[in-house]
């Protein structure tokens, strides 16, 4: 349980990288997530949810070419990997489950 | 312009200063990327700041660098603490002797940390410590000037209306009395004050308020009495009936409780009334009264400078003093704060504060000091000894590559480990042993507060100067060989060396000084048990009357008890109340004590009489007396019976001589004493001698007396002997002391010695093989073993033996009033002891030579 769980923020991350296939780096990151979510949020945060998805791989990196926007510094780029697809389908899928458990009285608020 | 538009360069090198190079680049990269992003729809100081706030927040693990040099310098230091373990558990015994006897001096120096702490401490708490002043005075007496705590009752007025710069005033007086509650009586004392001594003394009520004890029917008592007489509940309200003699009773009603006080108080109560009791209490009260002198005045001024002013003004109440009271000449008053009351209270007679235990304030930092030295002689020569096994493991990090001071930081990091221990069973020897017998000695609540912040910085302080005073050298020393020397075995080592020796002395001179310590104590002890207390206590019993009538009860019920000889009565009893007074003998005035005691009182405690006889029946009203060898010694009468001396103005002469006996302890000296006919209505005390063996019997029946008379009253009464219970507990506890102070201050001497021979003669091997091949016989190699050391033996015992004789006297009597006639005896058995254990050490190491294989020696290189 421990090795696969996923937290609420670092599963958010671990969707945006996919989302920004093979354009996934921390700023980009931050700022899809910012735009999407609608929530500021720190780019150190980020950093580490995705030093850490890498620790426990569900992520991969690799470093881009330098660019000169970054002051010719090179980026890392992260793609998730099948491992981290497993994690994320567990996780919809607990949760799509458990939704569907909720008995229709549940939300009979009359 | 321009700058402003560059990345900030101080927050950037901070940033490159944590950042691991692994992920500088891409971490920097994001960073910049952010920057130039907000730059264009941001002011530019704006984007500044927060790129300062994403390197502050990315300030995190995940970027940090792993300090470069860390790893091998920790790995270094976990060899090093391995190397060291090692080495200790290979050496057992010596690793717990050096830790056992640093430990012993730790714990000293702990339980001197706690006193002096606990001391200084003593009443600083009150919020107006440096205003409040206790007024004291100097008079002469017998010669000799001294202060004293009391003051005539009329000061605290005068002193009020005379000086504008005194905002409070509080007198206080002390009485005995018996307080009763319900079924509950018991013998108590009861401080009478003026209400302004709660503000000037803040002791915090929990219960009730300060200012209702200005009503003169009003008490406040302590926690600890509200709980004996009401338990735990709030009792204001509640009445307290008070006795203050048979006649005056008075009831109180509770107007407040004290919270506890903290440990750390010199001055409290049990019960509090108002000051105005006196003149119920005090038949004869008059507030211009100078002979009245109560227990303390207190005055409290708003500036302390102020009080040089007032003490200059003071004469004045001096002549008023001297002019209506002749016996007590006066010299001068004099006034000390609260603050620094308890430091000076073993100068003041009778002052409300607590004396400060002299000898053990000056013996114990002493001794702390002695034994830290000697543990620390003997860890120098014991590490340097044990070095010798491990010359190898040096050599091999030196070739490795560890220059001197590695080696040097490898021992001394080994040293403070040791000593780490040490502290540790220090802190837990001076809990569990220490301070039990410091608080039962010194008479003092002490305590170590595990979370006193002072305390560990002390802690500390000691851990690093012991381990690094007593590891600098041999590290040094150890650290200087050369590998190559080392390696090819030619390290001199230990030979010659001054140093070593002069440690060795030094050693033995402080072991000389504690078994000189341990014996002379053991002596002293010895002779203060077996000392005569100038009469006969065994067998002796005494009561404490209730009441005027209760003699006559009493006597009526002991005449039948067939193990009761004779029965005394008095107003005064040897051991237990003793009144001062002044005599008058041709205008000198002596201070004395005086007793009041009926005719048979010297044949019932069997005090022998040295000339003349004991009273008459019918002689109380011939003003007659009886005194003792150091009354005649004070006053140089040469022919004492029928000598005429003024007591209270009236004219006494004396009929008898009483051999000197002991009325207090031992810690005493002999006071002199003047016996008077006591009536029989004043008698307050019953004294009896019993067969002897039927002590027991007889307290049971007193006690069952008792119970029938006056069950309200508590039982007050016991055995002569048992007055000194507590003195002589102290005695045997001291006795215990020193001698484990002794036991290891001579095994340390004795491992520092032994290190040192052994090293010696390993470093001689070669010398003895050639020695035994050329014919040399036991005689022969043992002198040639013992030689250097003996002279140190007699250098020792040249420095040591007045030194130890001096101090220990000093010690001696400074504790005792009558130590053991001096003698040599001490110093005498500690040299006979320190040769016995030299001798020991000495055989084991001639053996050694004696049985070893001279072709081995000379085999080797």
């Amino acid at each position: 349980m421990r090795g696969n769980h996923l937290g609420e923020f670092e599963e958010l991350v671990l969707l945006t990288v996919g989302v920004l296939f093979d354009d996934a780096y921390a700023v980009a990151i931050t700022n899809e997530i910012g735009k999407q979510s609608g929530r500021s949020v720190a780019v150190s945060a980020v950093h580490k949810s995705l030093y850490r998805l890498e620790e426990k791989g569900m992520l991969s990196s690799r470093l881009s070419d330098p660019e000169s926007k970054r002051g010719g510094k090179r980026k890392r780029l992260f793609n998730i990997t099948p491992y981290g697809k497993k994690a994320l389908d567990q996780s919809m899928d607990l949760r799509s489950s458990l939704r569907n458990q909720i008995p229709d009285l549940a939300f009979n608020w009359k | 312009m321009k700058k402003k538009d560059s990345i900030p360069r101080i927050p950037h090198a901070f940033f490159k200063w944590y950042c691991k190079s692994n992920r500088y680049e891409e971490i920097s990269g994001d960073l910049e990327e952010f920057f130039y992003d907000r730059l264009e729809h941001m002011s530019p100081v704006k984007a500044r700041l927060l790129y300062v706030r994403d390197v502050i927040r990315c300030c995190q693990p995940y970027a940090w660098k792993r300090k470069g040099y860390s790893n091998s310098t920790i790995i270094m230091f976990k060899n090093y603490f391995k190397t060291s373990l090692r080495s200790m558990i290979r050496n057992p015994l010596s690793s717990f002797i050096n830790i056992f006897g640093l430990s012993v001096a730790i714990g000293m120096t702990l339980v001197v940390y706690t006193m002096i702490e606990f001391s200084s401490s003593l009443d600083k708490y009150h919020e107006n410590a440096h205003e409040v002043f206790l007024t004291t005075f100097y008079a002469d007496r017998d010669g000799k000037e001294a202060q004293y705590g009391t003051t005539p009752l009329p000061m605290a007025e005068m002193l009020k209306n005379d000086f504008s710069q005194i905002e409070k005033v509080a007198r206080v007086q002390d009485f005995s009395v018996i307080v009763k509650r319900e079924d509950d009586v018991f013998h108590e004392r009861v401080r009478a004050i003026d209400p302004t001594f709660l503000e000037m003394l803040t002791f915090p009520l929990k219960w009730g308020t300060p200012s209702s004890l200005a009503d003169i029917n009003s008490i406040v008592l302590s926690s600890e009495m509200a709980i004996k007489y009401f338990g735990y509940d709030n009792p204001v309200g509640q009445e307290l009936l008070v006795k203050f003699s048979d006649e005056k009773k008075k009831i109180f009603s509770v107007v407040g409780v004290a919270e506890e006080f903290p440990n750390t108080h010199a001055i409290s109560f049990d019960f509090l009334i108002n000051f105005e009791n006196l003149k119920f209490v005090q038949p004869d009260y008059h507030p211009l009264d100078w002979n009245n002198f109560i227990s303390a005045t207190l005055i409290q001024v708003s500036n302390p400078s102020d009080i040089e002013i007032i003490k200059s003004q003071t004469n004045k109440y001096k002549k008023l003093q001297n002019e209506m009271e002749n016996d007590w000449k006066i010299i001068g008053f004099n006034f000390h704060d609260l603050y620094s009351l308890h430091e000076n209270s073993s100068q003041i007679v009778n002052d409300i504060s607590r004396d400060q235990a002299k000898e053990v304030f000056i013996g114990l930092p002493v001794m702390g000091a002695f034994m830290l030295a000697l543990a620390c002689f003997n860890y120098i020569n014991m590490a340097i000894g044990s070095a010798t096994k491990r010359l190898k493991e040096i050599g091999v990090r030196k070739v490795i590559g560890a220059n001197r001071s590695k080696v040097i930081v490898q021992f001394l990091a080994e040293n403070l480990l040791m000593t780490f221990f040490a502290t540790l069973m220090g802190l837990f020897l001076t809990i569990t042993v220490f301070l039990p017998w410091f608080t039962s000695i010194a008479d003092a609540p002490l305590e170590i507060s595990l979370i006193n912040i002072n305390m560990w910085i002390y802690l500390i302080t000691i851990l690093i100067f012991t381990g690094v005073v007593s590891g600098i050298y041999p590290a040094l020393y150890v650290s200087k060989f050369r590998v190559v020397h080392i390696f090819r075995g030619a390290v001199k080592f230990g030979k010659r060396n001054p140093i070593m020796k002069a440690f060795l002395c030094l050693q033995m001179i402080l072991a000389f000084v504690f078994i000189t310590m341990a014996v002379m104590f053991n002596e002293n002890s010895n002779y203060q048990a077996q000392r005569e207390w100038g009469y006969n206590q065994h067998g002796a019993l005494y009561l404490e009357l209730p009441e005027k009538a209760a003699f006559d009860q009493f006597k009526g019920l002991m005449d039948q008890n067939p193990n009761i000889i004779s029965v005394s009565g008095a107003r005064d009893h040897v051991g237990k109340t003793i009144s001062e007074t002044m005599v008058h003998i041709n205008d000198n005035a002596y201070t004395v004590q005086q007793l009041s005691v009926a005719s048979n009182y010297f044949t019932t405690l069997e005090i022998d009489f040295s000339q003349g006889s004991s009273f008459t029946d019918r002689s109380t009203n011939n003003k007659t007396a009886i005194v003792n060898e150091t009354f005649l010694k004070n006053t140089q009468l040469q022919d004492p019976i029928g000598a005429i001396f003024k007591l209270d103005s009236t004219q006494y002469q004396i009929i008898g001589v009483v051999n000197d006996f002991h009325a207090f302890n031992f810690y005493n000296k002999i006071d002199p004493i003047v016996f008077l006919v006591s009536e029989k209505e004043d008698y307050r005390f019953i004294s009896m001698r019993v067969r002897a063996g039927s002590e027991m019997d007889v307290y049971e029946d007193l006690k069952g007396y008792w119970a029938d008379l006056y069950p309200e009253t508590p039982f007050q009464g016991g055995q002569q002997i048992d007055l000194w219970a507590k003195f002589y507990a102290d005695l045997g506890q001291m006795k215990r002391f020193t001698r484990t102070i002794a036991s290891v201050a001579i095994l340390l001497a004795a491992l520092g010695l032994y290190g040192l021979v052994t090293l010696n003669v390993s470093g001689r091997i070669k010398e003895f093989s050639i020695r035994k091949v050329l014919g040399a016989g036991l005689k022969n190699l043992t002198s040639s073993v013992t030689r250097q050391y003996i002279v140190l033996t007699v250098v020792a015992f040249v420095i040591g033996a007045p030194l130890a004789y001096m101090l220990n006297l000093g010690l001696v009597e400074m504790m005792f009033a009558y130590p053991l006639p001096a003698g040599y005896w001490g110093v005498g058995i500690a040299f006979v002891i320190l040769v016995i254990v030299m001798l020991g050490v000495f055989s084991t190491q001639v053996r050694r030579v004696f049985v070893y294989n001279p072709a081995q020696g000379l085999r080797s290189e």
